[in-house]
């Protein structure tokens, strides 16, 4: 079958209307923060039964990529996350909005978003077996060498290096310590409280530290002295040239490097965007433009985890295997309505998997045109003066935190990095180096600890592959690099 | 001046909301009305909360929002299924715990009730629930890579006998109940294997896959797409009888190793509820457990329908509990 008679069958009014309310529900899910994709989708897992398997499974995942739109969205208007996937688009998205660059930043994120989702499906459909046994290469002693340079080359996120970053990095990884060990069994630093089990919620934290963060520094400053955000005009709203022109480039790399991390098991479309970040930060050529505004660092990431939501497709797809907690949902949404996943799937029901691909290519036209005049209406948003806006944010922070897991402990979580957000920016400590700490600590810990197991105490399986050893080499030659490029990288600024 | 107002109104607006939030975590541990009520209860009046103690879309929150769409109905009021979370279970049940005894907080109970007692996640075990009804159990299976040597459970126990900790079995975490029966087949054969946990997710199937470890400890529907796609064998299954849709996989029983251990599932309310509530409770999930709706929908996610009552359903309880905790001290898990 081709790509034609895939749309032929997602083109049918049934079928279309379903990828029509996934997309708009993903969307919703994207914008509130706390509600995550993967409740969104569990709460309709009985209309995806009654629709039957082709539209049900379009509708789930319509939900499924497009939260990957929504999440920028608050990100951008007032430094709230609305995804875990989104929270590095705060560092550039909230800054142009002050300048205001809001409505541009939007579309960019929309468009880039679209480039993404609609490359990662070409890329899923040609690679998808290929890339399915490569992803079956990484055991755990592979998967720790992985984090290893993951944390090497995240830890110089922010670009001003310095131990600072180091020190963050190293709290984030020790406060991804708390609650049940990723292992199974034990409760660890909680104080015999039990509801901490849950761990820190990391979105209670990212809406912490850079939503409630930004209110309190807010409050802080005597009213004179805040800058009244530039006003939005109409022709404002959308990009300039200029400003496609710098994105367009960020959107390819960012879909590209997104769509391969997406084969990564865990959080892999929050790892996407951190690293797309990154790369965008070190090759730009505006770097004196990042941490004001750069409009390269909101298409990068926002491109990035869309590829990787695409990209994580594959794992379930070609294998049957869940590597994240959304695609666990969409993988139960599959055998509730009859079909298996993995490889017989395309066997099987060849109609629901062309219909589901098919989909795809329309859903993410529809978020586009769907998500492009929202653009205006969301940059409104920036013209409310901050006391009235910021007493709102608050709320739909605690509402959130508390929505992520309904657990109000995530709550106290919340208000608590809401004050060190306040402090961290008041001593100019960079909360993004803490929050991928918190991304990548269970991985971390969890492949090093099963690495060692499996080894049976015998160090050499970590560099018993040649995947690991590239993955040292590299870790090694990014050491050295920055030793020698940045001498400073080791002092404290 | 109207400046100030406004900021000092915004500023006490927000407050407000704060306190509300925190009155409302304290607010609903409070007050649970001693009376004993003898004469008939109107009951239930609103929506019953399920606390599901795992994720969504997880084995149990599919069987726990099947349960309650059928069990609403039966009691005329809707079920409203809520995931809390965490600690191994731990935090749902602290949750439900603190709930007031009047039959509309429910929790879909399961083994975790035990391991996470015994881990030492939270400070009171199954005496402070009581026990409706019971529902389901899903049996246990080792599984090896299509083109693994082993013909059979007993040529691997063998293999594993002969070489022992060479062996690596994965499970969904240290000290749970895959780990578990993973230990109580090393008891009841003498084989001894390398127990490798890998958490929530399937990744220990993708690790057989990939070749890194040699077996691996699930539920079967976990690994069902495999499995159908001959990538993946299962060995045997835990249980008394074979699962319906594994029709050509034996259990051990069958193979001479007498372990049956099995995940029940079941539907508990905080001690102290009525006993009214709960007889009109343990009657609607006596319903469900008969509708045939339910019994394919179980039978699909690789389950099967084991009905107990409120009486014996704590009875079993308690027994589980005694057994699993034997297990759980043999590989040091044991806290309190």
């Amino acid at each position: 079958m081709s790509v034609l008679s895939a749309l032929e069958i997602a083109l049918t009014p049934y079928n279309l209307l379903a990828c029509f309310v996934g997309v708009l529900v993903g969307t919703l899910t994207g914008v509130l923060p706390g509600l995550g994709p993967a409740a969104a989708m569990a709460l309709l897992l009985p209309l995806t039964v009654k629709l039957g398997p082709t539209a049900g499974l379009i509708m789930l995942a319509g939900i499924y990529y497009g939260a990957m739109y929504g999440g920028s969205t608050t990100s951008i208007l007032v430094n709230v996350p609305g995804e875990p996937a989104s929270v590095v688009t705060c560092l550039e998205g909230y800054k142009l909005a002050q300048k205001g660059r809001a409505g541009a930043a939007l579309a960019v994120s929309a468009l880039g978003s679209f480039v993404a989702g609609t490359i990662g499906i070409v890329l899923l459909q040609l690679f998808a077996p290929p890339l399915a046994k490569a992803a079956l290469a990484f055991g755990p002693a592979e998967f720790f060498a992985l984090t290893v340079v993951g944390v090497i080359v995240l830890s110089n996120l922010s670009g001003k290096g310095g131990i600072k970053a180091f020190l963050m990095i190293a709290l984030g990884l020790l406060l991804s310590t708390v609650g049940l060990d990723p292992l199974g069994g034990v409760n660890r630093f909680t104080f015999n409280q039990p509801l901490a089990g849950t761990g820190l919620s990391f979105i209670a934290i990212a809406a912490g530290l850079f939503g409630v963060g930004e209110i309190l520094w807010l409050a802080s400053q005597p009213e004179e002295k805040i800058e009244p955000v530039a006003k939005v005009r109409l022709r404002d709203l959308y990009p300039t040239k200029e400003e496609i022109k710098r994105a367009l480039p960020s959107m390819f790399r960012g879909t590209l490097l997104g769509f391969l991390i997406g084969l990564i098991p865990g959080p892999s479309a929050t790892i996407a965007s951190f690293a797309s970040y990154s790369l965008e930060k070190s090759t730009s050529k505006h770097k004196e433009e990042f941490g004001n505004g750069a409009i390269e660092g909101v298409a990068g990431p926002e491109s990035a985890n869309n590829a990787a939501s695409v990209g994580a497709m594959i794992p379930l797809l070609s294998l049957g295997i869940p590597f994240s907690p959304a695609i666990a949902v969409l993988l139960s949404g599959m055998l509730l309505v009859g079909v298996t996943p993995g490889p017989l799937f395309l066997r099987e029901h060849p109609d629901a998997f062309w219909g589901v691909i098919g989909s795809m290519y329309i859903g993410n036209i529809m978020l586009l045109i769907l998500n492009l005049p929202l653009v205006g209406i969301w940059a409104s948003i920036t013209r409310i003066p901050y006391k009235y806006l910021m007493p709102v944010v608050l709320l739909f922070c605690i509402v959130g935190a508390y929505a992520d897991n309904n657990n109000i402990f995530d709550v106290w979580v919340m208000l608590a990095a809401g004050v060190a957000g306040y402090l961290m920016r008041k001593y100019e400590y960079d909360p993004a180096p803490l929050l991928i700490g918190l991304v990548m600590g269970p991985i971390m810990e969890r492949s090093l600890r099963q690495a060692l197991i499996m080894g049976r105490g015998d160090l050499a399986i970590f560099v018993a592959s040649p995947i690991s050893l590239a993955m040292y080499a590299m870790a090694l030659a990014l050491v050295v690099f920055m030793l020698v490029k940045k001498p400073r990288v080791m002092s404290a600024d | 001046m109207i400046k100030k107002f406004l900021a000092i109104l915004t500023a006490s607006i927000m407050l407000a909301g704060l306190g509300l939030v925190a009155a409302g975590c304290g607010g609903a541990q409070g007050s649970s009305n001693g009376k004993t009520q003898e004469q008939k209860i109107e009951f239930p009046t609103k929506p019953i909360e399920m606390t599901v103690l795992f994720a969504p879309g997880s084995g149990a929150d599919l069987l726990a929002r099947k349960v309650a769409e059928l069990a609403g109905k039966e009691l005329g009021q809707p079920i409203t299924v809520v995931n809390r979370t965490g600690a191994g279970g731990a935090v749902g049940y602290s949750y439900v715990k603190e709930q007031k005894p009047d039959g509309y907080s429910i929790v879909w109970n399961s083994n975790s009730i035990n391991t996470a007692y015994h881990a030492g996640n939270m400070n009171f075990n199954y005496t402070a629930f009581s026990g409706v009804a019971e529902l389901t159990t899903e049996p246990v299976s080792i599984a090896v890579k299509a083109d693994a040597p082993w013909k059979d459970i007993n040529e691997f126990i063998e293999y594993a006998k002969k070489n022992p900790g060479k062996v690596r079995i994965g499970n969904s975490g240290n000290g749970s109940f895959t780990h578990l029966v993973a230990v109580a087949l090393e008891n009841k054969t003498g084989a001894k294997f390398t127990h490798v946990p890998f958490g929530q997710g399937g990744l220990a199937i993708s690790s057989v896959l990939g070749g890194q470890i040699e077996a691996s400890s699930q539920l079967p529907a976990e690994i069902m797409s495999q499995v159908k796609a001959g990538q993946v064998r299962i060995l045997a299954i835990t249980g008394e009888e074979r699962l319906k849709i594994l029709p050509d996989v034996p259990t051990f029983k069958e193979k001479g190793i007498p372990l049956t251990l099995s995940l029940w599932r079941g539907i508990a309310v905080p001690a102290g509820t009525p006993e009214s509530v709960i007889k009109k409770l343990e009657e609607a999930f006596k319903k469900v457990a008969e509708n045939p709706e339910f019994k394919k929908f179980a039978e699909d996610m690789g389950a099967n329908i084991e009905f107990r009552g409120a009486k014996e359903f704590d009875q079993f309880i308690a027994e589980q509990d005694k057994e699993l905790a034997a297990l759980m001290e043999q590989v040091g898990m044991k806290k309190q």
